[in-house]
């Protein structure tokens, strides 16, 4: 809180001065992991070689593949893909007054993930632009299912519409288990890697869509965040404020779906992301849902860039995929916030 | 009850019992080759070694069906259990982490410390089901607002999937193991063998006799803990021994069939619907009506796609699913 002196007595204005401290920080931990992130792999460069590359004076041809085609995107899409995700989980957090929401859980990452194991595994990899595109229908189709199901006169909306996803999830994901379960051992390995939330094969195409993915949604949550607003206080205040709460929980949940679906059609099924990161953006601090939002998704590309190369780095030869190290750090995370929540 | 009830109840007790004995038989005479149901009797009341289709009953279709009634039967009554401590329709062992818990002790036990000893296969499967439920347990209950039904649920599934993303990491690091697990991971009956079968036994033994005897209190707890307490019940005491029961009753189907997903929503559910809400009878059928039910489906996934067949677990994880979504609709 800023107090300003002014002629006719004092103005208060509210400035979030620790918010913003704990964004800056945030930031600066992004950029650490991102400086790790490029200077660590098999091929050995140090910091000064990528900034001259960066710069335009590389010290070698390989230097440049290197650092421009693999190390750069791929930090990109780790950075973007946690963003998304966890605005996703931070969205459907609020909508469903549920602190563990999460589109992994609710159905929307299976059908994503079942559109991409069928193209993968029994139309013969399809891949480029359609890969993700098929990603993207399929989310929103089993999120279409989920509303469909959902949708009755009666009752609470937001906690059928999670347990109607735990119901869907489980049926796409018996589907998803029979194709991996007698297609083709070979693509069936190729779809497993994708589907635990791998990194290792993104390309420009793939950073190409996601950022396109990100800065169309964004934009449309800018101007969701006054409705977000008024929904925190609860339906019937919402409707108080003027808000019709069904149409805007509708869209929201739209929104959520959309940000999820852009994210796992890049790399795959990331799970926690979204449950985890906008719990983390709470306890570091409190802010209004325009800057919460801002560090929710700090922390969610701070968590899978951070997986990513701890994934990459940490086993030796073997990668791990950044989808298991956030699953593995994030649950035991998760109950160290909740618990803390809790004896508050 | 009174007497006509009494009796209405021992006759379709004896009845559905019938109808188990008739999908046992199908569920033998079905196959590669399909035996007389005539033949199948025969093996059993005048078995004679020099007669293949008698070698081929006794041998390899007669584990194979007393998997799945066992199994289902197992499933079936864990599924009802649950229900009736936390008194939410939803809850199944799948869901609250046993299951996951289970396979995963399983496969880490198996693939990395290669303890490939079937007799500790149960042993693995009860402890990780034990951590698996205190997990989901621990998670629900240290959330503001305490353990509802919802929170119980979503956390279940948070650790069902944390659980999966581990299994999944110990399958990449070590693919070998996994051409091996590939189809016990869907859950089926084909990959159990008689060992595992016998050693599993003692613990779906216990766990059914430790049903049967809080049947009574169950029923009590299940209209509430004040009526229960008001009853004489402890009710700390009975959901700590029903849920050693849920997780004994959990191992042993892990064990020899792999996780089977969502089975003990539906028999339960169907029970009920029939016999109400005492779980002195709500037990006994559920596990004849799971054994029955589960050769059904085995027999079917046999069928479908013959010569090939399709996990079990595949089919009963359908199945469950969409009692589920009705369910959330019908009842919230």
């Amino acid at each position: 809180m800023l107090t300003i002196e002014a002629a006719g007595g004092n103005i208060a204005v509210r400035l979030p001065v620790g918010a913003m401290v704990i964004a800056f920080v945030l930031l600066l931990a992004n950029l650490a992991v991102a400086t790790l992130s490029v200077t660590s792999g098999s091929f050995d460069l140090s910091l000064g070689d990528v900034w001259n590359t960066l710069t335009g004076t590389p010290p070698t041809d390989m230097a440049v593949t290197i650092v421009w085609e693999f190390r750069i995107p791929r930090l990109l899409v780790a950075i973007l893909v946690g963003m998304l995700l966890a605005l996703s989980g931070a969205v459907l957090q609020y909508v469903t007054a549920n602190p563990l929401a999460d589109p992994s859980l609710v159905g929307v990452s299976q059908g994503a993930a079942l559109a991409v194991v069928m193209a993968i595994v029994v139309f013969l990899g399809t891949t480029g632009f359609a890969l993700p595109a098929l990603a993207f229908v399929g989310g929103l189709a089993a999120a279409a299912l989920i509303q469909i199901l959902t949708y009755s006169r009666r009752g609470d909306e937001p906690l059928r519409f999670i347990l109607t996803g735990i119901g869907v999830a489980a049926l796409i994901g018996a589907v998803i288990s029979t194709v991996l379960t007698y297609g083709d051992i070979d693509r069936v390995m190729s779809a497993l890697t994708w589907l635990a939330g791998s990194l290792h094969s993104v390309s420009s195409s793939e950073l190409q869509w996601l950022f396109v993915t990100a800065l169309v949604i964004v934009t449309l949550l800018i101007f969701a965040v006054r409705a977000l607003s008024a929904l925190r206080f609860g339906p019937e205040l919402a409707t108080g404020l003027g808000l019709q709460v069904r149409l805007v929980r509708a869209l929201l949940i739209l929104l959520s779906v959309g940000l999820a679906a852009g994210a796992v059609a890049a790399v795959g099924p990331l799970g926690f992301v979204g449950l985890v990161a906008p719990h983390i953006a709470r306890r570091l601090t409190r802010a209004g849902v325009g800057l919460q939002l801002v560090l929710t998704a700090l922390t969610g590309g701070l968590m899978v860039s951070a997986a990513d190369l701890i994934g990459r780095a940490a086993f030796g030869d073997v990668q791990l995929p950044a989808g298991i190290v956030t699953a593995a750090i994030g649950v035991p995370v998760l109950i160290i916030v909740l618990f803390k929540g809790h004896s508050k | 009850m009174t007497r006509g009830q009494g009796i209405l109840t021992g006759a379709a007790f004896w009845l559905s019992l019938g109808g188990v004995l008739l999908a046992f038989l199908w569920h033998i005479s079905i196959g590669a080759k399909a035996i007389p149901i005539g033949t199948v009797w025969d093996a059993f009341t005048a078995f004679r070694d020099d007669e293949f289709d008698h070698m081929v009953v006794r041998n390899f279709r007669l584990p194979r069906a007393l998997f799945s009634i066992t199994v289902g039967a197992s499933l079936a009554v864990a599924g009802a259990l649950m229900q009736g401590v936390t008194r939410n329709p939803l809850a199944d062992p799948s869901i609250l982490g046993l299951t996951s818990g289970a396979t995963c002790a399983v496969i880490i036990g198996i693939g990395w410390f290669g303890l490939a000893g079937t007799a500790y296969v149960p042993f693995f499967a009860a402890i990780g089901a034990l951590a698996g439920a205190a997990l989901v347990w621990g998670i629900a209950s240290i959330i503001p607002g305490g353990s509802t039904p919802l929170t119980l649920i979503l956390a279940g599934v948070a650790v069902t999937a944390f659980l999966g993303t581990i299994q999944s990491a110990a399958i990449l690091l070590n693919q070998e193991v996994f051409s091996g697990f590939r189809v016990w991971l869907t859950g089926s009956m084909a990959m159990g063998d008689m060992d595992t079968y016998l050693w599993a036994l003692p613990w779906f033994g216990a766990g059914l006799i430790a049903a049967l005897l809080i049947a009574r209190q169950v029923t009590a707890l299940a209209m509430g803990e004040e009526a229960a307490t008001g009853l004489g019940v402890n009710p700390a005491r009975i959901k700590i021994i029903a849920l050693l029961s849920v997780t004994a009753l959990s191992a042993a189907a892990v064990a020899i069939a792999g996780p089977l997903g969502l089975v003990r929503l539906v028999i339960p559910h169907v029970v009920r619907l029939f016999i109400g809400w005492d779980y002195r009878l709500i037990v006994p059928f559920c596990a004849v009506v799971g054994g029955g039910y589960m050769l059904v489906v085995d027999t079917v996934a046999r069928i479908v796609l013959a010569p090939a067949e399709i996990s079990t677990g595949l089919i009963t994880v359908v199945l469950g699913a969409l009692v589920f979504i009705w369910l959330v609709r019908a009842r919230l």
